[in-house]
């Protein structure tokens, strides 16, 4: 029987040291809304700088309350799930 | 990656970094403060330190949110765990930051239902899909992630969701910055600001530090070239003798933030009378509980919590680091006893915590080239 705590990584922990938490750290990912809000604050969204190439993963969860409305086709700084604003359209460019 | 690769272009940096170089007085030390823990990651990451003269320091300040949880909180969380039809959710970092009584992640171990979460979002699912259990919120963060929070409170009141609660442990960025400024063994030159805080709060509520204390304050994207650009800000600021809130992360911050999060912050939370910060003591109205409207939803008014103030280790100094006095090198334990596998003080626990930073990335004390 180990005696040891399980690691954050056999946990499914995607957190590293090099890259950052991007939950609890102060981090901003700029992600553009592929799918409609929903009435009760959902939109569904992908990251805007997504390499060419990688594996298309489903869209986000986003809630939308601090933000809305919103449309298909903006840019929103999304932290822990959130979208904190609305990018305008020079800085959605300046992520793409 | 477009405008990405060009906010990392060496070339520009270097100019930048040449730039920099005139602006200093030679024999004037300038000791400027990074407030922000993703600064910090960047800092160390793209070794924004090597760029600078030696007389320009970066001083880390307590802007990583795990970092500065006092570790009673730590065991309160860790007591709310243990009723035994309790899922307690929290961040990831969050896991491994010591308590007087061992992490959460040691809990784990120990039998105890705490879950990561990448989202208070997903807290509420989890309560949605448990109806027979009690599942609570471990809340951390600054202003960035409060909204959070305080969107997931809303629709758990809105969807009637009764076995959903808060442990909430939300800290905002002002009044330690105050606390900073009076500490009389720190002499800063100026501050950069923090980027994604200043997206909902704006850059307003730095103006106190030009007005009151006469520091500048350069709100600063996280980029190499933001950050490089932001630190020739302040030295300009400095130089031609001005100091006022300038926003260098204009192409996301708007200087008055997001009023739209700030109604619904002041909806959900209220001020804390004064709170406890790891290093800076207690410090008046620096963080956020549940307003007496979401009350039902308030773990601490839910479960006795032990409320014990724990002493720091004697041998951990995350408080000299968190105030930017001493480097985390020259702690006595940085690199032996405490590493990020095996932390004792919390600023080795996160990626964005100093000791972390300069733990991963190789940086202990040395010369630094001369450019």
């Amino acid at each position: 029987m180990r005696t040891t705590p399980p690691t954050l990584s056999e946990l499914g922990h995607r957190c590293d040291h090099t890259t950052g938490c991007i939950t609890c750290s102060d981090e901003g990912i700029p992600m553009r809304v592929v799918s409609a809000a929903t009435s009760d604050g959902i939109a569904w969204c992908i990251p805007v700088d997504r390499p060419e190439g990688s594996v298309a993963l489903d869209p986000d969860e986003v809630m939308i309350g601090v933000v809305a409305p919103v449309a298909v086709g903006d840019t929103v700084l999304v932290h822990a799930g959130t979208a904190l604003l609305k990018l305008s359209v020079a800085s959605a460019e300046a992520h793409s | 990656m477009k405008f990405v690769d060009e906010f990392r272009n060496a070339e520009l940096g270097e100019q930048l970094s040449r730039e920099i170089a005139a602006l200093v007085e030679p024999g004037r030390h300038y000791k400027i403060m990074e407030v922000c823990g993703g600064h910090t990651h960047t800092i160390y990451r793209y070794g924004i330190d090597d760029l600078l003269p030696a007389n320009v320091e970066l001083v880390h300040g307590p802007g990583c949110p795990v970092c500065v949880i006092p570790m009673g909180r730590v065991d309160d969380g860790i007591a709310i765990a243990r009723h035994p039809n309790v899922i307690l959710t929290c961040f990831g970092d969050m896991m491994r930051v010591p308590g007087g009584t061992g992490s959460f992640l040691e809990a784990k171990a120990d039998g105890a239902d705490i879950r990561m979460v990448y989202s208070p979002l997903d807290a509420l699912r989890i309560a949605k899909q448990h109806p027979d259990r009690e599942v609570v919120f471990f809340a951390i963060g600054f202003e960035t992630t409060a909204p959070s929070t305080a969107l997931t409170l809303l629709r758990a009141k809105a969807e009637g969701v009764r076995n959903f609660f808060v442990m909430c442990n939300h800290v905002t960025i002002v009044p330690p910055l105050r606390a900073l400024l009076e500490s009389p063994d720190l002499r800063l030159a100026g501050f950069l600001g923090p980027g994604h805080v200043s997206t909902v709060v704006g850059a307003k509520p730095f103006e106190f530090i030009p007005i009151q204390y006469e520091k500048p304050v350069v709100i600063s994207g996280f980029e190499p070239l933001d950050m490089l650009q932001s630190i020739h800000m302040i030295l300009r600021q400095l130089a031609e003798g001005r100091c006022t809130v300038e926003n260098q992360y204009t192409r996301v911050v708007p200087y008055d933030g997001n009023p739209q999060a700030l109604r619904v912050l002041a909806d959900v939370f209220e001020l804390r009378p004064h709170f406890e910060w790891r290093g800076l003591g207690f410090i008046s109205q620096s963080a956020l509980r549940l307003s007496s409207a979401y009350r039902d939803f308030d773990a601490e008014a839910r479960y006795d919590v032990p409320g014990v103030r724990v002493a720091d280790p004697k041998a951990c100094q995350c408080g000299e680091v968190l105030k930017g006095v001493i480097k985390p090198w020259e702690c006595k334990v940085f690199g032996t006893a405490c590493t990020p596998e095996h932390p004792i003080g919390t600023c080795m626990v996160s990626s964005e915590g100093a000791c972390a930073a300069y733990h991963n990335f190789g940086r202990v004390a040395r010369d630094r080239a001369v450019v």
